[in-house]
């Protein structure tokens, strides 16, 4: 497999009070498990299973994913603007590893 | 009496109408309670169908891999009137979970876009569970023309 990669789309500067929208995409096959190769054994389940945004070290949103999200999982979600900090994004696939993104938010 | 063909035709289409009106129960009710009844199971509590979930999903869909969904929660994310989470269910896939949604008052809006796979056209179930531990929930009819998770 190859390694996923993180991406996202989010504005540089907000005002402060409002909602801004956040897009976020990770490549990934997520493997269901379901599924048999071509000698009829199965190919293990391995997805991402969580997904968790924080703003300035507090968690504001968070996913718990099965197998039924789709490949390549995508959100599309809206943080309100507190105050200037760090925008962090983690992916959790099964097995333990971390796939991750930070983005400095200007509050003005 | 002398059956023709035409006759025996509809005197048997009429019997299985009238069959299949008996022992099937509304499609609406089929899609609700294998779900309804798995949430109580999960949460050990019923739901409540309420408009406040607003599960917006594509009515006929060409593939069951990448199927849109948008849900949002009408609530103001008071302290007295916020939704902690949203969990969603595919009732028809074999694995009936689809996904749970954590929200944070005033810092998080309760909306989110993504996209599901689906085995078959069923309807999808989404359940808020909101600040006082009421189980609201919503359903939508989705109809795909290929198989997601194969």
């Amino acid at each position: 497999m190859t390694t996923p990669v993180p991406r996202i789309v989010v504005p540089e500067s907000v005002r402060k009070g409002e909602a801004f929208t956040v897009k976020t995409i990770i490549s990934h096959p997520m493997e269901t498990g379901l599924r048999k190769d071509e000698h009829g054994s199965v190919i293990p389940r391995k997805i991402i299973n969580r997904f968790a945004c924080t703003y300035g070290g507090v968690l504001v949103f968070s996913v718990d994913l099965h197998e039924a999200v789709s490949a390549n999982p995508f959100f599309e979600f809206e943080l309100v603007a507190t105050e200037s900090g760090r925008l962090q994004f983690v992916w959790e696939e099964d097995g333990g590893a971390l796939y991750g993104l930070s983005h400095d938010l200007v509050v003005e | 009496m002398e059956l023709t063909r035409r006759e025996l035709l509809r005197s048997v289409c009429a019997g299985t109408a009238a069959l299949a009106g008996a022992a099937l129960p509304p499609v609406s009710s089929i899609a609700g309670d294998d779900a309804l009844a798995f949430v109580e199971k999960t949460f050990d509590r019923g739901a409540t169908m309420s408009s406040r979930v607003q599960l917006t999903m594509p009515s006929v869909f060409p593939t069951g891999y990448t199927v849109p969904m948008d849900i949002a929660i009408d609530t103001a994310m008071t302290d007295n009137d916020r939704v902690r989470s949203v969990r969603v269910f595919a009732p028809g896939n074999p694995l009936l979970e689809v996904a749970g949604f954590n929200f944070v008052a005033g810092r998080s809006v309760p909306r989110v876009s993504t996209r599901i796979r689906l085995a078959k056209p069923q309807f999808v179930v989404a359940i808020a569970e909101m600040n006082d531990g009421a189980l609201l929930a919503n359903k939508v009819w989705v109809d795909v023309a290929t198989d997601g998770c194969a």
